[in-house]
């Protein structure tokens, strides 16, 4: 089994750092370059005592009670351990010291320092000194002799010397290691060691290999190496036995051998690959703690465990190693080696031991035949003992760790490793370790633990007090998770020796007396994570379930999650469940996450999709914005968002990390708001988290997103297009869940988006980019785009202006086709209605188009009233063509202008019309739509001759007096398409709004020839008025209507067709007058075309929306 | 100025307050204030936090200089030099009396704020009495009131120009007056 290792935490700021711990290893003790001295508890302990002993501490040494530390004031210090008071100055340097160590009976400190001196002072007396000269350059590092007759130091001239400490001479030197001038310089601060005990062997780092040298010959006995280590090495330590070695090279591994075997045990690796400056070995137990100059301390567990004393040689060893490590220790090894080998923990290790090694062909082979002998040796061991010895002979592995294949036998596997998984936590909260701790921080308010001597108890703490005034409950239950909506507190604890695993609900919206509810958990099953919605609770427990209840306790939906929780995070019918996917490598993690809607309509959003985390990052908050869009933020401090508007993509809106003063401060995310744009989350200085005292102020972050280049103009108004858009998605899900929302806030983004828009154009404008502009002209509405046509003309970019047309007409026809794919089913019934409608619909998007700037092409060709007129009995020439343009007058006004202004040129309605059935006009509609957008865009020639838009005819005087008059028509607000064709459906059912269509139809009547709906109506009048004698006039049409409907399709094409007979003349006769003049007119505008540019802009003043007042404004500014 | 006066000048100072209630922005004429979010520090007026904190509608968070640390420093600057060193806030007196007076359970080690504040007050005000002294014993015609605050100027200004009156009169007739006084006899 590998050793286990600990995360890292921070022990010291950046910098070098020593670590060693203290007589009975209850305690780590660290020093670091911001001169404090730490002593941990353990490597949890989140309140280390510290001790100043200058203002950067080089080194220390614990024994008897004594620390010892060199400082950058020169000196050694000593100070009483564990009291941190000083005790004296034992000796001074002209410079720091580097290393300082303590003989193995405590008496005696050696200290060696950069003015090339190593000084040995008695702890009780520092007047008894003795100096060793000899050293050429400042000393690195120092070793005791564990007989006290040698004393050996490495220096940075590259020689290791060992000194005789009676006669301070100097028994023999090696230059071994590379010359420098400074410890800063030095590639390795060779930190050597003496064997403990017997003091045969004298260990030296050089570069890559450990180098041992027999005592008193001072030869070299044997290196020790490893595949793994790739630099050099920094550190060597014994373990307190003298049998295993240790070693801490500069990129972060750490490396040990049984010496005897010359065997390497453990290899581990640096999480982040930083040099390692300290390493202690535990004096009881198998742990070493180490230290790297960022000034991180970790722990590592359970060296060179599981090993069995399966072979005679290595059972002396064993024992040894036994009674080394005595404690508790001791009884796992024991139960480990009467384990079966098919126990649970076995399992577990050879399932590690395949995970860890995802060898190719035959390493994994061998590996797994390894597991195999392994297992049969534990079996061995159980069934006899004589088998056991010629097992062994056939495996060729002395020493004590034949059951270690993962790290002693296979080769060494250099692919990616498996990353631990992430333990399950709540958002907002914090380590659960902590005394005092946040159990949730969310938008609604604050829950604390408090668990020390005194009380155990959780206080609830609302934002807004009108919600629920603060409560203070005693935590019996041990409560470690909890949630907080504005209905409900919701807590959690894990199960009990006797008491099962609980969620506990305290429903304070509840309207009776009862507010609590309790849940038990079945056996074995554990809640992991837990969160509220509106109306109900869930939990996700370790049988990987997630359990729903409503929040007054009723159990509903069960499901099964696809891998062990993460977090899970709810708001208003919403449940996000972030999981386990898989094993993640090289620090990633697998992650994948579901989405849900628990409301009427219960659906799945996100089905188990991957995660997108930065590399090497956890997830540390998920949850949704105040406007219901899941977010989440990771280690990095990257926050995503869910962009609805992309497939359910994750988008990054901000780094939190970009904001940090220092690299270790962080941002703790409490909450997401999209309108306001504010990202509230709460400083923290060196830490993850913020302690609960002082209290902690909420800070608001900006959002921005990624965008390249946001420095320049174009960067930035391209990166608030896009977050204006991102962030105002919700409306749309609002709108399209049945939501009620703020129209007022969707208004204000489009125009602010609009707006952003013009200025990119005008901006793209400036530059030349013209094709740049008709894209970005593809994103603008179509009222935009026609001031968009209108800045361009100003500017004399004719070809743009042109291409923009284009663009407005392509535009158009789109939403008409939308729009009548939305209506598809109604339109068969609603054929004849439509004239109605269209009339009605007509005199008021006539009023709407008297708002608009760019009408002016189709009302200076006719005055009001002729157009008026000419546009009903255009529309009423097929009825197809009365779709379409029934669709324009009430899709937008603009379009509809649009629309209306391409006629002059092509009706792509006509062509078709009049071949196709019109039983399926829909259909006919949409083709057309397709012909029509292609034939526009093939045939620019004609457009080059022809561009509708921005060339109309000369006004004529007319025209400016209907101008004037809609000045004061009255203006219906514009609504959005869509709901206009709702309103639409609505308003046939409604009896005033018939009446309207009813005399909107009279005026026009005497001039129009009748439709399909009217003939039959004449001649059924007298049936329906027989029928119902008290119908008045629009009764009569509407109980028409109704019976027209009834007809079938046959029959109701009957009707049109006569109606159509009695009026074909007509219209052709109207067409033959229109057309000539508008082919003239035509012929004129071109060349007029320059004036009327100008004539254009001038007349045709935006009459209505701030938003088009100001985007010209602009535009003409501009230009 | 009185006192008070100073102090309702104080009152327009910005301070920042975690309301516990929500409320959309707010029009005043001095300027619109808010929009206030529950759990979101928001920054105020001091007159109305502490109305707020009265009614118990929000919590105050100190401002920054409100700091032990910091202000022991500003304390053994103030004592070490012999000017008048800058204050943290033009208003440092009337905002510690305020607010600790109000919202003392907001403010981490109250009592300690009250003596640095004090003690750093003494100092000043000890300062200015020397000073007036020197002035009026040179009788200079002028003098610099760097770094003074204006509760600091009031509480010396109206007496030291009062007196600066008086001895005037008393000097201008002691020498040519003398005359003109033995005339009236």
């Amino acid at each position: 089994m590998p050793s286990k290792q600990k995360p890292m935490r921070y022990g010291h700021s950046e910098g070098h750092t020593d670590v060693c711990f203290d007589d009975t290893g209850s305690c780590i003790v660290t020093c670091g370059s911001d001169g404090d001295v730490r002593i941990w508890e353990n490597l949890d302990d989140d309140d280390p005592k510290s001790i100043n002993v200058g203002e950067k501490a080089f080194s220390c040494a614990l024994k008897n009670g004594k620390l010892v530390t060199a400082a950058s004031n020169n000196s050694v210090q000593v100070h009483t351990f564990p009291e941190g008071a000083p005790d004296g100055i034992l000796t001074r340097f002209t410079t720091h010291a580097n290393h300082v160590t303590f003989s193995p009976d405590g008496t005696r400190v050696a200290a060696g320092s950069s003015d090339f001196m190593i000084k040995v002072v008695e702890v009780t007396d520092s007047s008894k000194q003795k100096t060793f000269r000899g050293h050429d350059a400042p000393v690195l590092s120092l070793s005791f002799d564990p007989k006290d007759v040698y004393l050996a130091s490495a220096s940075c001239d590259g020689s290791v010397r060992v000194w005789s400490l009676a006669d301070q001479t100097c028994t023999t030197s090696w230059l071994l290691l590379q010359k420098c001038n400074d410890v800063i310089n030095a590639k390795s601060i060779c930190r050597l060691a003496w064997q403990p005990g017997t003091g045969k062997l004298l260990a030296v780092p050089v570069d890559k290999v450990v180098e041992l040298f027999r005592r008193e010959t001072w030869d070299s006995q044997f290196n020790l190496s490893d595949a793994s280590i790739t630099q050099p090495l920094n550190v060597v330590v014994w373990s307190p036995c003298g049998q295993f070695l240790a070693a801490g090279s500069v990129d972060g591994n750490i490396v040990v051998w049984n010496v005897e075997t010359q065997q390497c045990i453990e290899r581990m690796k640096h999480e982040k690959k930083y040099s390692i400056c300290g390493l202690a070995w535990h004096p009881k137990y198998k742990q070493i703690a180490y230290t790297d100059t960022e000034g991180n301390l970790g722990l590592l567990e359970n060296i060179g465990d599981v090993e069995k004393p399966d072979d005679k040689v290595s059972s002396a060893v064993a024992k040894d190693y036994n009674d080394l490590f005595d404690g508790d220790d001791d009884d796992y090894l024991n139960g480990d080696m009467v384990e079966p080998p098919s126990s649970p923990k076995t399992g577990d290790n050879e399932d590690d031991a395949d995970d860890l090694v995802q060898p190719p062909g035959h390493m994994r082979r061998a590996v797994i035949d390894d597991d195999d002998d392994n297992s049969l040796d534990i079996g061995l061991i159980k069934a006899s003992s004589g088998l056991l010895e010629k097992e062994d002979d056939g495996d060729d592995q002395p020493g004590g760790f034949s059951a270690l294949p993962s790290s002693t036998q296979q080769p060494l596997y250099d692919g990616p490793m498996p990353t631990p998984r992430q333990k399950p936590f709540q958002s907002g909260s914090t380590p659960v370790h902590l005394m005092h701790r946040f159990m949730m921080w969310n938008s609604v308010g604050i829950i604390r633990c408090y668990n020390d001597e005194q009380d155990n108890a959780i206080d609830i703490e609302f934002h807004d007090t009108s919600v629920h005034h603060a409560t203070h409950l005693p935590n019996s239950l041990s409560h470690t998770m909890a949630d907080l909506s504005t209905e409900a507190i919701l807590l959690a604890c894990e199960s009990t020796e006797e008491l099962a695993s609980k969620l506990h609900c305290i429903h304070f919206g509840s309207w009776d007396a009862n507010k609590e509810w309790t849940v038990d958990m079945p056996k074995d099953e554990e809640i992991e994570a837990i969160c509220l919605g509106q109306g109900w609770a869930a939990c996700a427990t370790t049988a990987l379930l997630v359990r729903v209840f409503t929040v007054g306790g009723v159990q509903k939906e069960i499901f099964s999650l696809p891998g062990p929780v993460v977090s899970m995070a709810g708001h208003g019918e919403q449940l996000m469940v972030v999981y386990h996917r898989g094993t993640g490598f090289d620090g990633d993690q697998c992650l994948g996450v579901q989405l849900m809607e628990l409301g009427m309509k219960k659906r799945q959003i996100l089905h188990g999709d991957p995660l997108s985390l930065t590399r090497r990052s956890y997830l540390v908050w998920v949850g949704f914005s105040a406007e219901g869009t899941p977010c989440y933020v990771d280690s990095e401090g990257i926050v995503r968002m869910l962009n609805r508007g992309l497939g359910n993509t994750w988008i990054p809106v901000c780094n939190t990390r970009e904001h940090c003063k220092g690299k270790y401060d962080h941002y703790w995310v409490v909450g997401i708001h999209e309108n306001p744009q504010q990202l509230r989350c709460i400083p923290c200085k060196g830490t993850r988290f913020p302690p609960t005292l002082p209290r902690p102020a909420v800070a608001i972050l900006p959002f921005q997103l990624p965008y390249c280049q946001v420095a320049t103009e174009k960067g930035q108004m391209e990166e608030q297009y896009w977050r204006s858009v991102l962030f105002h998605g919700y409306l749309d899900y609002l709108s399209k869940n049945g939501y009620e929302f703020d129209e007022n806030a969707k208004n204000q983004a489009v125009k602010e988006q609009q707006e952003l828009l013009m200025k990119l154009f005008a901006l793209s404008c400036k530059l030349e980019r013209e094709f740049r502009c008709v894209e970005l002209a593809n994103l603008m509405t179509p009222s935009v785009v026609n001031l968009a046509i209108k800045y361009s003309s100003r500017s004399r970019r004719l070809n743009l202006a042109q291409r923009l047309s284009n663009v407005a007409v392509e535009k158009a026809s789109e939403l008409a086709a939308a729009a009548a794919a939305a209506q598809e089913d109604e339109e068969e019934e609603k054929e004849e209605d439509f004239r109605h409608h269209s009339k009605a619909r007509y005199s008021s998007s006539a009023t709407n188009r008297g708002q608009l700037p760019g009408r002016n092409v189709h009302q200076d060709q006719e005055e009001e009233d002729d157009e008026e007129t000419e546009a009903c009995e255009e529309a009423e020439e097929t009825p197809e063509v009365a779709h379409i343009f029934t669709f324009f007058f009430i899709l937008s006004s603009e379009i509809a202008l649009v629309a209306s202004s391409s006629r002059g040129r092509v009706n792509p309605f006509k062509v078709s019309s009049s071949k196709k059935d019109p039983v399926v006009p829909s259909a006919n509609i949409l083709d057309n739509m397709t012909k029509y957008s292609k034939k526009t865009s093939g045939s620019r020639a004609v457009n080059k001759q022809n561009p509708p838009v921005i060339k109309p005819l000369t006004p004529k005087p007319k025209t400016k007096q209907a101008l004037a008059a809609s000045f004061f028509q009255p203006r219906t607000p514009a609504i959005n398409p869509a709901e206009k064709i709702v309103e639409e459906k609505e308003e046939k059912a409604e009896n005033e709004s018939q009446e309207t269509k009813v005399t909107a139809q009279e005026n026009t009547e005497n001039r129009r020839p009748k439709t399909g709906f009217q003939m039959w109506l004449e001649e059924n009048r007298a049936n329906i008025l027989t029928d119902n004698p008290d119908l008045n006039e629009a009764e009569v049409i509407k109980e028409g209507m109704s019976r027209f409907r009834m007809l079938t399709s046959e029959e109701r094409m009957v009707w049109t067709e006569k109606a159509r007979g009695g009026r074909v003349g007509d219209s052709a006769e109207d067409k033959k007058r229109k057309r000539p003049t508008a082919e003239e007119d035509e012929g004129k505008k071109s060349q007029e075309q320059k004036s009327e540019d100008t004539n254009v802009s001038k007349k045709s003043k935006p009459l209505d929306a701030s938003t088009n007042n100001r985007l010209s404004a602009f535009a003409f500014k501009q230009s | 100025m009185e006192p008070a006066e100073v102090e309702f000048l104080a009152e327009k100072e910005l301070v920042t307050i975690v309301p516990n209630f929500s409320l959309d922005r707010i029009h005043l004429i001095g300027g619109d204030l808010g929009p206030f979010n529950p759990g979101l520090p928001v920054e105020v007026p001091v007159w109305l936090a502490i109305n707020l904190k009265q009614r118990q509608k929000c919590r105050l968070i100190p401002p920054e200089w409100m700091d032990v640390g910091k202000l022991e420093e500003i304390r053994d600057q103030e004592r070490k030099e012999d000017t008048f060193t800058p204050m943290p806030s033009p208003y440092y007196m009337e905002l510690t009396k305020l607010l600790l007076n109000y919202a003392s359970d907001n403010i981490p080690r109250a009592d300690e704020i009250r003596t640095l504040v004090k003690d750093t007050w003494d100092t000043r005000m000890a300062k200015l009495r020397l000073s007036a002294d020197s002035f009026v014993r040179q009788q200079e015609v002028h003098a610099k009131l760097d770094n003074l605050t204006l509760m600091e100027i009031n509480t010396t200004g109206t007496f030291l120009t009062q007196a600066l009156d008086h001895m005037y009169k008393l000097r201008t007739n002691l020498q040519p007056g003398e005359s003109s006084h033995s005339q009236d006899f």
